[in-house]
């Protein structure tokens, strides 16, 4: 056992003394997490900031009933206005459509919403009367996130509008086909009032902001968008640094020090044990200085120490495993390099290293349980929602069998070229 | 007792234990027809047949040029490889049965440097002692006297890969001894190394058999092995051709004398006139000179003069040595060693 801690600890120290190795392990998915996150508003939430649109509205109105006249274009301004999309978008008025446009293309705001003059009279306007009119949608190509909102939140409102529409003309409709014309134009008209004063003038159309949610399973807190990118990047390059370490084995060989080993009393499965736990132990070490960095610089709350601990070994499991595997595979330390970074991006990819788990759905889902690491994350987005580790039983189980498979499959090809 | 195989069948052989000095000595090493092929069965044929013993306390070389089989020989008595054939005994363990007591019999100093260059001389001494089976005081007793030995005890913080060729060499020999093993394999130590560190390693070497170490060293410098070694085994194409003492072997060729010729032009057909000198006995061509075994050279000398002149050519350049191992390998393959 002292000798097999002997030859950890040495390629440990060997490790942490070179800085190329040490910069890839730590910095690198330090300072990505600390890049995206901040580029995603940083800090610890997903909020995205509020989205400047200009709007101007030339509606003047339209007759809905007897003595009842209604302005659909300030109904939908009063969507935008309204209280529960302050967070979302901020409205400035603007008095024309030019001035309106201007303000996008100065880059004062993300879109603009011009309203027509005849939109009411388009929406209230009875049957083939109806005059066609679109409200027009001015974006900044460059900001689609804010264009896809605004366009989202008018395109409701207008929804509303229609089917208010289509439900008078559908009621206007039965009773022509009773033979009474006259009371159908009134119908009509009592129809769209309704929805004026009811649905309409109540603004029901809201976007409600909503953190993602495992299937099932009860979520008491909102993850950071930080910690969940740490996440990713700490597994994404605890496989690079299990690489690192692994490729020893190979670069030992070729430097005569694996061979000289291999002359002394210490056995054979001593001195590859004593690899694998270089490896196993310096993934371990990179894994724990990433949480203990993430949450005294980003202040992540990891969760529970329990399950925190078992993902993390778990996690240095699947990592030293594969880099053993991956490393049993290959003859030089260029291939190593080469083979090994494209294994890891690709389950990285499919793994959901760089989108997260949690917003995952269908397909990819499914896809990101074909791989350990897409395990390992819905486990550590279900710990930092304050699961604990009844929670992440088939999230550490299932890594732990992908672990042991590739394990033993390393172990069998070591055994054979090492004979 | 000295013992010769030609290139092909044998003409005398002579395989018990070795007897020199004053009376037989106990046999440490025992070889017995070590064979090894690398991907058989149409793989290369590295060592074929191997037999020698070396006796406790001597220094044993194997001289043959690169590529003969000497390093293949000594990972096979280091457990490294498998053989393909044959077996040997060290300190009367198998190495194709009993690996692991052989291993803590032999130190083996390999022809690369085998240390790890970001750490300092003593972190290595210490780490290869604890492969060694040290631990606690010992071991550290241990490294500050093999670090006394190879005379590094005020470099012992510095790292490997600052020190030069002949430091590193010293640790990567250091590192054998760690554990005083009963036999010490030296895989060609002194290549690459200034004539300073070479002297010192050589002159190391010998206060080591001095002490009683058995020494098995593997060389393709002539002379490092006749200074050195009281047995020497000569190895070409992976086959043991002669082995006995230095002065057993330089009779092989008897009195001959080693003579080098360069001539203005028209070499080849110079060796051939030259070839039909009386008292020559050998004629080549080796690069762009002739290489003669002549039975007394200063009777033979003008003669070859006298024959270059008869042909029109004019000798540029000549070289006379006295028999030694050199030109015994010529002798028995037709070569020069440094081929």
């Amino acid at each position: 056992m002292s000798r097999i801690l002997a030859i950890a600890w040495k390629d440990l120290r060997s490790t942490m003394r070179n800085a190329p190795a040490l910069a890839m392990m730590l910095v690198a998915p330090l300072a990505l997490a600390a890049l995206l996150g901040f580029a995603f508003g940083g800090g610890q939430s997903f909020s995205i900031s509020a989205t400047k649109v200009a709007v101007t509205n030339a509606d003047t109105g339209a007759s809905v009933a007897a003595g009842t006249a209604e302005n659909a274009g300030g109904v939908i301004v009063g969507v935008l206005k309204s209280p529960d999309l302050k967070d979302v978008i901020t409205v400035s008025d603007k008095s024309s459509a030019a001035e309106a446009r201007k303000s996008v293309d100065d880059g004062k705001t993300a879109a603009a919403v011009i309203i027509p003059a005849g939109l009411s009279r388009a929406i209230f306007g009875s049957g083939s009367t109806a005059p066609a009119t679109a409200v027009e949608l001015y974006e900044n190509p460059t900001q689609q996130i804010g264009g896809a909102i605004t366009e989202s939140i008018v395109g409701q409102a207008l929804l509303g509008f229609n089917g208010a529409r289509a439900a008078a003309l559908a009621a206007a409709g039965l009773a022509t086909a009773n033979g009474d014309g006259a009371r159908a134009g009134k119908l009509a008209q009592e129809a769209a009032a309704k929805y004026m004063q009811g649905g309409g003038a109540a603004a029901g159309v809201s976007v409600t902001q909503r953190a993602p949610r495992l299937p099932g399973r009860q979520s008491t807190k909102d993850v950071g968008v930080t910690g969940t990118i740490l996440a990713g990047m700490m597994i994404f390059f605890m496989f690079f640094g299990a690489n690192n370490v692994a490729r020893t084995i190979i670069d030992e060989d070729r430097a005569g020090t694996l061979p000289r080993l291999f002359t002394t009393p210490t056995p054979r499965q001593t001195i590859l044990g004593g690899k694998f736990s270089s490896v196993f132990v310096t993934v371990l070490v990179q894994a724990v200085i990433l949480l203990v960095a993430g949450r005294f610089i980003f202040g992540i709350d990891w969760g529970r120490l329990d399950a925190v601990a078992a993902l993390t070994l778990v996690a240095a499991a699947v990592a030293s495993g594969l880099a053993l595997l991956v490393i049993s595979l290959v003859r030089t330390p260029a291939q190593a390099g080469a083979i090994g970074a494209g294994v890891y991006l690709v389950l990285a990819l499919l793994g959901g290293n760089f989108t997260g788990s949690a917003a995952a759905g269908g397909t990819y889902a499914n896809v990101q349980k074909l791989t350990p690491n897409g395990w390992l994350l819905q486990g550590w987005d279900a710990v930092m929602r304050g699961g604990g580790l009844g929670d992440i039983g088939l999230n550490l189980l299932v890594p732990l069998g992908f672990a042991v498979v590739f394990f033993a499959v390393a172990v069998l090809r070591f055994r054979k070229r090492y004979a | 007792m000295l013992w010769v195989t030609a290139a092909g069948p044998s003409v005398y052989k002579e395989t018990s234990a070795p007897t020199y000095g004053e009376g037989r000595l106990v046999s440490i090493v025992e070889v017995q027809g070590l064979r090894k092929q690398y991907d058989p069965p149409k793989g290369v044929l590295a060592v074929d047949g191997v037999s020698f013993d070396i006796a406790q306390g001597e220094i044993f070389s194997l001289l043959g040029p690169n590529g003969a089989g000497k390093s293949t020989t000594i990972s096979m008595l280091s457990c490294l490889l498998h053989p393909s054939g044959g077996d040997a005994l060290v300190d009367g363990h198998s190495v194709v049965t009993d690996a692991q007591a052989v291993k803590e019999a032999i130190g083996v100093v390999p022809q690369d440097i085998a240390l790890y260059p970001d750490m300092s001389a003593r972190e290595n001494l210490l780490f290869w002692g604890k492969m060694y089976g040290l631990a606690g005081e010992a071991l550290k007793t241990r490294v500050d006297e093999v670090l006394e030995l190879i005379t590094l005890v005020d470099r012992q913080k510095d790292r490997v890969e600052k020190f030069s060729g002949g430091m590193k060499r010293r640790v990567n020999i250091g590192v054998a001894l760690l554990h005083k093993p009963k036999v010490l394999y030296l895989d060609e130590p002194t290549v690459g190394i200034d004539p300073q560190s070479r002297r010192s390693i050589l002159d190391g070497i010998l206060a080591l058999r001095d002490q009683g170490m058995t020494i098995l060293y593997t060389t393709h410098y002539m002379a490092e092995a006749q200074e050195l070694s009281d047995r020497i085994g000569i190895v070409d194409h992976g086959k043991m051709i002669a082995v006995g003492t230095n002065g057993e072997l330089v009779k092989i060729v008897g009195e001959e004398a080693h003579v080098e010729l360069s001539v203005d032009h028209s070499l080849e057909g110079m060796v051939e006139r030259w070839a039909e000198v009386r008292g020559v006995t050998t004629a080549m061509i080796d690069e762009d000179r002739a290489v003669l075994l002549v039975q007394d050279a200063n009777e033979v000398l003008p003669r070859l003069f006298e024959t270059a002149a008869a042909a029109g050519s004019r000798i540029t350049e000549v070289n006379v040595t006295e028999p030694n191992l050199e030109m015994v390998f010529l002798h028995l393959t037709g070569r020069a060693l440094r081929e």
